[in-house]
């Protein structure tokens, strides 16, 4: 076990609790009209800087909300409570 | 009491007298003479008693060398009595390198030593240990590599003088001799984890439990007080032992009054901590146990480091000699198991405590030639230096041992000043020595405190603590027993207001406040800390280190070694230093250092205090290096635990068994894969075929989503347009990521207004919840989504009688008019259960699926096997299932489809709901850009040339066979252009077919696949195959729909 | 006896202003290509830029097994050259690699490996590579100890014997192929953190480090997990996710496995090393990461599913756990990339956990790659823009989840 997430429902719990669900991109592009290659790099790529970056995480293993929370993977911690759409 | 909480054997006083080669046992022995044990070493019977360590026992019994070294095959002795070198390792009971000077002696034990076949003492690679100058630092890359065939040959040589403990694979196992004892695991939650139980812990968590706050004490050694415990010297009119017993008693006091708060953990090391203060470690089973090992792990809020000192090895020429021993080996030998260390001793040591091993050994009456102190004259304790010299042992200030003379054990030593000229020999059997205390900094490494080398003590202390972690004890280079308490207090007290404070910030956000932290802020004023530290301040501070790197005078041919574990000298540190590994992080890589049993956590102090006199460096500079877990070495078993195995079974699986059935693990579920010894199921496949079979298809994702937005959630994750799910109908469609490949697919049937009922495949059936919150994330949509897969069990009888016998068990009508193709009814079932039955064609035949309450499905399963006995009717299971789709050509997700490939290319472009953008439909952007995208993987069906029986006609395929089988690749001249994702030869179409993935433009319809396998290399088998479409069987679908 | 003259492996190096290649990256990949570029091209005016010392990375935290057992030929064609070159760089650098030729055996839990194996060992031995389908009876034969009874969760069903693999002294490739670069003429710059990349007019001019500006005129980006932070210095997006894998070795023992054995149902992998400890690991944790942390989770794990294999192994006590950074991408497959916005910017990453058995050949093409300014035909099938293309290579036949790594 390393370190632990702030479920909006459950409070701070193991990360192993949790589904990682990527870096926040936000809502997926209009389809209309949209490019192939456009709408790859949207799945696919990412910009990783070490810096805190917003994510989505869902909690499996407890109550089944998507959430927001910021981690900084330079440290792997998160730091700062979620504030999903739980 | 489980594992309970336990804080290990009292002391034992001296019930008998000494026997024959023991001390007589003193206040603080731990050795019960009236409980002899018998145990073996080499075969040959030893006697040892209750209480002991193996290697007290054999040191006892005059057992001087232990094993082997692994690279020059030194004898090698009883060293620190912590487990703190491979020295002692050695096989008991048959399981390899086990601690001889930790483990608890049972009777009957069986132990041997390593690294040399039989007796220690003589040992045929000894020679070895001439060949040192031919070995430098890294002296393995540098040779045995020319010519090239060579290598092999010295590699396996090389190979077989590895390593130390000897395993025998095969001798172990279900039942087996040795590694078999019952283990077990618990989690911990703890406000403060105190780590170590000296007087710095245990004064930590006393302050922290008369705060109300919960705490768990982890100690390694069996039983509590640190160094106290040994030690009988008085202070302020008490002896040290006695009061290291009065704070354990305190301890246990608060333990009893309130065993949910005070949990204290002996017989226990750390292995480390972990993110956010996870502390983990093993308990070791003593007496009534119902264990052998206990692994644990505690999240703790806070966690104070209290794991004191260890002796730090004096490195000087032939220091590993049998009969040269740290100060706490010696010491301990003699105060805690009541074993004479040896007759005639010389110690060398750099603190106050050596003199006062040295004063006290000579109490017990070792008889003391001399004590040399590696610090200047006038650093040490005046009083133990008069009792030294009052029984006539010179002290010699400022002199250090420099050499052990002695081929087997020692016989002499010699001692030089450290500045100056001029040496002394003593004759000798036992040589104490060490370049003063070492902190543990194991643990604060393992919390990611940044450390440094602090000049005063001498010691590694951190720069800067993680939140949470506080620090106490001897280990920041205190020596005073009642600064070490203070110090602990004020551990204690911070880590009380540090959870406190968490507490009050967490009461704040949620409005609610624990009683228990309540209460505990009432008791426990802000002041305490104050008043904490005002004590701890009063007393006094850490005392100066010892900074000596070497013994002195060590030349070019001295052997001192800084790693016993790999034999690592002072001389492969400068060979290292030499070709440019002149960082400990690196010279350890290279020239072996810290990487053995003993870890880093041994040798690291005096590799990084040599490395940085090499470069020239002051002595500040000696950075270490990454300490790594675990801190302690854990066995597999151990960390294992029960080795729960957590999987589900279906409502019908005693049924199934009854029957015959084989069980394979299908993810989370326990399945019945075939029915019978014939892995082709040929049986089970004809009954579906020519009567009717019965599956149990429990395992099926089974949903309902209701609610306003609820067909806008299917639209977005469904590929085909949801709005044509009607009642009474099934809807076939797939899911597809984001990259157009098939995720799964499975039945849609609209139950009512906004109200869907939906299968997933089996192995969906987990993530679907997650699955379509995450796609509808941003959405706002209100829809329930309610996971029956566990609630509903699912039957499935198929074949041309399976309406003969639903039409026995129902009164519904389920004539092909009233229940047609595709339908779906809510009918009822026997007596009155309700079942929702799906009429479908996955296999290819007449089939309905029964949806029915988990609760009832024995029943119902009942009732069809009675009804259909008339007809046939048996059970078929996930092989015969995946055989009869198959024939249908029907794609199962992970058989058929990859990652290279998308929905259109395994051909269900049809399912696609093309014109649709507006809603957002997962997969179909990517669908649009490879549709048409050239040289695309696709799923192309065909059917073998020939028979497909193959040459000795066997309908299996496979070796010799003539015929292909699942995974044999399709070739196109020299290029791998496919491969065959599933075949079988179908009794009822007396051919061999298959569905292959093949690189688009290789062949069309009609067209020749090259399948070439090769499971061994050389013996290719080549067949040929046309391209057919699929389906197989029944092209036209009449079957299903009769 | 010369080999007893103890000289200093790389020479230290002024830092130069200048350098006609900058290679950002200490470890395996880096020192290849520097050795590669002037073997093969004569380019001697090469710096290698790493922030810790060499080997920090990936290339030290390895656990040195070598194969070429992979799924699709550009990736077998690839690996196979790798692991022929163990041999020849022994010699050519005069340096004990100390390839240990003992085979891999993969173990299969479920039907569907029998076929997935099928199908590996036909596309291996079509290719001239040899790898063997065996039952679990073979296996047990292969690898005394393992347990191919019903006992375990997920009894083996089947093996992928791979004699040409085995295991490399990870180390030595590091200080061997430094010793190689340094003699022909590379700048090895320890402690050299980079932290910008200068570009001018679409060109990379330079780095901005640690130590100061270096100019260059061809940059190649080779750090292993930390590619992605620094391909972030100018601005390009990748589909690579580092993320954090772990390993562990046990006390030392005297030989007894003489292969190395894995298991994808397990998520183990298991070798005993030339000193005797078993080294094993394999866990990743999903979530982008730039720590080495191990857990403790995963220690449990790897007990857990050790002595369900090897039943044997109960007794045997694990003593030391370490991370390193995998540079996941989609597909399992590198990216070796010489169009990505920036005339001489190179990418070699992506490499997962195969980036140490494919270093010394990678750094081969890479060097042909940067002098040539012309993309060798092997690296065809590792270009960026296939995951723009959704044109996957193949390696791992899974699906992913929500895309990228997550």
């Amino acid at each position: 076990m390393t370190f632990r997430l702030t479920c909006p429902v459950c409070g701070k719990r193991d990360v192993y609790e949790f589904t990682f669900g990527g870096q926040e991109r936000g809502p997926r592009p209009t389809q209309e009209g949209l490019g192939a290659e456009e709408h790859f790099r949207w799945v696919q790529f990412r910009l990783i800087p070490g810096e805190p970056r917003e994510e989505w995480w869902y909690h499996g293993q407890g109550c089944g909300v998507w959430f927001r929370t910021t981690r900084d993977p330079v440290a792997n911690r998160e730091v700062e409570g979620g504030d999903g759409d739980g | 009491m489980g594992m309970g909480d336990r804080d290990g054997a009292g002391v034992v006083a001296d019930r008998a007298g000494p026997p024959e080669g023991r001390l007589p046992g003193g206040p603080t022995c731990r050795v019960d003479f009236s409980r002899p044990l018998d145990f073996t070493f080499l075969g040959r019977p030893v006697t040892g008693f209750a209480g002991d360590t193996v290697a007290s026992a054999l040191y006892a019994a005059g057992v001087r060398i232990f094993g082997r070294s692994l690279k020059y095959h030194r004898p090698r002795g009883l060293y620190s009595m912590d487990g703190e070198s491979s020295n002692t390792l050695m096989r008991i009971d048959g399981v390899p390198n086990e601690c001889a000077e930790t483990t608890e002696l049972r009777a009957g034990m069986s132990v041997r030593a390593q690294n040399v076949r039989g007796d220690p003492r003589r040992d045929v690679f000894g020679f070895l240990d001439a060949f040192d100058r031919m070995m430098p630092a890294g002296f393995y890359y540098r040779v045995f590599h020319r010519p090239r065939r060579a290598w092999p040959i010295f590699q396996n040589g090389l190979r077989r003088m590895a390593g130390t403990g000897v395993l025998d694979p095969v001798g172990f196992g279900d039942g087996g001799r040795a590694e078999s004892g019952v283990r077990a695991e618990r989690y911990l939650n703890a406000d403060v984890a105190v780590i170590g139980g000296g007087a710095g812990g245990m004064a930590a968590a006393l302050a922290a439990a008369e705060s109300g706050l919960r705490v768990c004490l982890f100690e390694r050694r069996g039983w509590l007080g640190g160094h106290l415990d040994w030690r009988t010297r008085d202070f302020d009119g008490v002896a040290l032992h006695r009061r290291g017993e009065a704070l354990a008693a305190r301890l246990l006091e608060a333990r009893s009054r309130s065993p949910e708060i005070v949990k204290v953990f002996t017989s226990s090391p750390v292995t480390g901590v972990w993110g956010e203060n996870l502390v983990t470690g093993f308990t070791v089973g003593t007496g009534d146990d119902p264990f052998r090992e206990c692994h644990w792990e505690c999240r703790a809020e806070t966690v104070v480091v209290a794991a004191g000192c260890m002796d730090r090895p004096l490195v000087f020429n032939q220091n590993d000699r049998p009969g040269v021993m740290q100060v706490g080996a010696a010491w301990r030998l003699a105060r805690t198991y009541a074993v004479r260390p040896g007759g005639v001793a010389v110690f060398s040591v750099g603190d106050d405590l050596g003199l006062e091993a040295a004063a006290d050994l000579a109490e017990l009456g070792v008889e003391i030639r001399a004590v040399a102190d590696a610090r200047e004259v006038g650093r040490q304790d005046a009083e133990l230096v008069a009792a030294l010299e009052e029984r006539g042992i010179p002290v010699l200030s400022g002199w250090a041992a420099s050499r052990a003379m002695g081929r087997g054990q020692v016989k002499a030593c010699e001692l030089r000043p450290l500045n100056g000229t001029g040496s002394r020999r003593f004759r000798c059997d036992l040589l104490v020595a060490n370049a003063g205390m070492q902190p543990r900094i194991g643990v604060l490494a393992s919390v990611g405190a940044r450390l440094a080398y602090c000049s005063h003590t001498h010691g590694y202390r951190p720069i800067e603590l993680p939140p949470g972690v506080f620090l106490a004890g001897s280990m920041t280079g205190l020596r005073d027993p009642r600064s070490i308490e203070a110090s602990g207090r004020l551990a204690g007290h911070g880590a009380v207001t540090c959870c406190l404070d968490g507490a009050q910030e967490r009461a704040g956000k949620a409005a609610a406040t624990g009683g228990r932290e309540a209460e505990a802020t009432d008791r426990h004023g802000a002041a305490s800390v104050a008043t904490a530290r005002r004590d701890a301040d009063a007393l006094p501070g850490p005392v100066a280190g010892c900074g000596i790197r070497h013994g002195p005078g060590i030349g070019r041919g001295a052997k001192a070694f800084v790693d016993l574990d790999e034999d690592g000298t002072y001389k492969n540190v400068v060979e290292s230093a030499r070709q440019g590994f002149d960082v400990p992080e690196l010279a350890k890589r290279f020239g072996g250092f810290g990487l053995g049993p003993g870890q880093y956590r041994v040798a690291g102090q005096n590799l990084a205090m040599i490395m940085a006199e090499m470069r020239g460096d002051p002595v500040e500079a000696a950075t270490p290096t990454t300490m790594r877990p675990p801190l302690a070495p854990p066995s597999l078993a151990t960390v294992a635990g029960p080795n729960h195995d957590v999987h589900k079974r279906t409502p019908l699986h005693g049924e199934l068994a009854g029957l015959g059935a084989i069980f394979r693990r299908a993810g989370a579920w326990e399945r019945a894969r075939h029915f019978s010894e014939d892995r082709a199921c040929r049986d089970e496949i004809r009954n579906v075929r020519r009567n009717v079979g019965i599956l149990d298809s429990s395992p099926l994702g089974k949903f309902r989503i209701f609610g306003p937005d609820a067909l806008e959630a299917l639209q977005r994750v469904y590929i085909s347009d949801m709005r044509g799910a009607r009642r009474g109908r099934c809807k076939y469609s797939a899911m597809c990521n984001d990259m157009g490949q098939l995720v799964d697919d499975g039945l849609v049937v609209r139950e009512g207004e906004n109200d869907y009922y939906l299968t997933t495949s089996s192995g969906r059936a987990g993530p679907t919840v997650e699955w379509f919150r995450y796609h509808t994330r941003y959405d706002g949509w209100d829809y329930n989504l309610v996971n029956l897969t566990d609630v509903l069990g699912s039957l499935n009888i198929a074949g041309p009688n399976a309406r003969k016998v639903l039409d026995r068990v129902t009164d519904s009508d389920v004539s092909n008019g009233g229940f047609p193709y595709l339908g779906c009814r809510r009918i009822t079932i026997g007596d009155g259960v309700e079942a929702r039955c799906l009429r479908l064609g996955f296999v290819g035949e007449l089939s309905f699926e029964l949806h029915v309450p988990s609760s009832y499905c024995r029943y119902v399963w009942d009732l069809l096997i009675e009804a259909g006995a008339d007809f046939g009717i048996r059970p078929f299971g996930l092989e015969a299932q995946y055989c009869l789709r198959a024939e249908k050509g029907h794609v199962i997700i992970g058989a058929e489809s990859e990652a290279r490939v998308t929905l259109t290319d395994i051909g269900m472009g049809w399912l696609w709901d093309r014109e649709d953008t507006a809603s957002q439909k997962v997969g179909a952007p990517a669908l649009r850009a490879c549709e048409k995208q050239p040289g695309r993987m696709k799923l192309v069906g065909f059917r073998v040339d020939g028979s497909g029986r193959g040459r000795n006609g066997r309908d299996g395929g496979g070796p010799g066979s003539g015929s292909p089988r699942d995974g044999a690749v399709v070739v196109d001249g020299g290029e791998i252009v496919g491969y065959v994702c599933t075949t079988r030869r179908s009794e009822a179409l007396g051919w061999r077919y298959g569905m292959a993935l093949v690189r688009e433009g290789v062949v069309g319809l009609g067209g020749r696949l090259l399948i070439r396998q090769e499971e061994s290399p050389g013996r290719p088998e080549i067949c040929t195959a046309t391209v057919v479409p699929p389906p197989f069987y029944d092209p036209e679908g009449g079957k299903p729909r009769s | 006896m010369n080999w007893l003259r103890l000289r200093r492996l790389w020479r230290p190096a002024p830092l130069k202003r200048h350098y006609d290649t900058v290679i950002i990256g200490g470890g395996v990949h880096g020192l290849a290509t520097a050795y590669y570029l002037n073997r093969d091209f004569g380019i001697t005016d090469v710096a290698i830029l790493e922030s810790q010392y060499i080997g920090f990375g990936g290339s030290g935290r390895n656990t040195a097994i070598v194969r070429a057992n992979q799924r699709t030929a550009e990736n077998v064609r690839l690996y196979e050259e790798g692991l022929r070159l163990w041999a020849v760089l022994t010699d050519e650098l005069d340096f004990n690699l100390m390839f240990f030729n003992c085979g891999n055996l993969s173990l299969g839990h479920s039907e569907a490996s029998v076929g997935a194996f099928r199908m590996l060992a036909g596309t291996h031995n079509f290719l001239g590579v040899k790898s063997e389908l065996l039952d679990p009876q073979q296996c047990a034969e292969v690898i005394p100890g393992l347990d191919i009874s019903d006992r375990p969760r997920f009894p083996i069903q089947a093996g992928l014997y791979h004699p040409p693999g085995g295991i490399v002294r990870h180390d030595a490739v590091v200080w061997g192929l430094a010793k190689g670069a340094s003699a022909r003429g590379a700048h090895i710059h320890q402690g050299c953190e980079v932290r910008g990349i200068e570009t001018d007019g679409g060109r990379v001019t330079g780095v901005r480090t640690s130590l100061g500006d270096i100019g260059c005129n061809r940059l190649g980006i080779m750090a292993g997990g930390y590619s992605t932070a620094i391909a972030a210095m100018v601005g390009i997006e990748l589909p690579i996710h580092p993320l954090t894998i772990q390993a562990m070795v046990t006390h030392p023992l005297k030989p007894f496995l003489h292969h190395v054995f894995s298991s994808n149902g397990y998520h183990v992998y298991a070798n005993q090393t030339l000193k005797g400890e078993i080294a094993t690991g394999a866990h990743m944790d999903p979530q982008v990461n730039y720590t080495t942390d191990a857990t403790a989770y995963y220690l449990k794990h790897q007990a857990e599913a050790l002595v369900e294999l090897m039943p044997a192994l109960r007794g045997v006590r694990f003593m030391r756990i370490w991370a390193g950074l995998a540079d996941m991408t989609p597909d399992m497959a590198p990216i070796m990339e010489g169009e990505l916005g920036w005339d001489g910017l190179y990418l070699d990453a992506g490499w997962g956990y195969f980036g140490f058995k494919s270093g010394p050949v990678a750094g081969k093409y890479m060097a042909e790659y940067m002098a040539s300014g012309e993309r060798p035909e092997m690296l065809k099938a590792f270009q960026l823009k296939r995951f723009l293309e959704n044109r996957y290579s193949g390696e791992t036949a899974a699906v992913m989840k929500y895309g990228h790594w997550d």
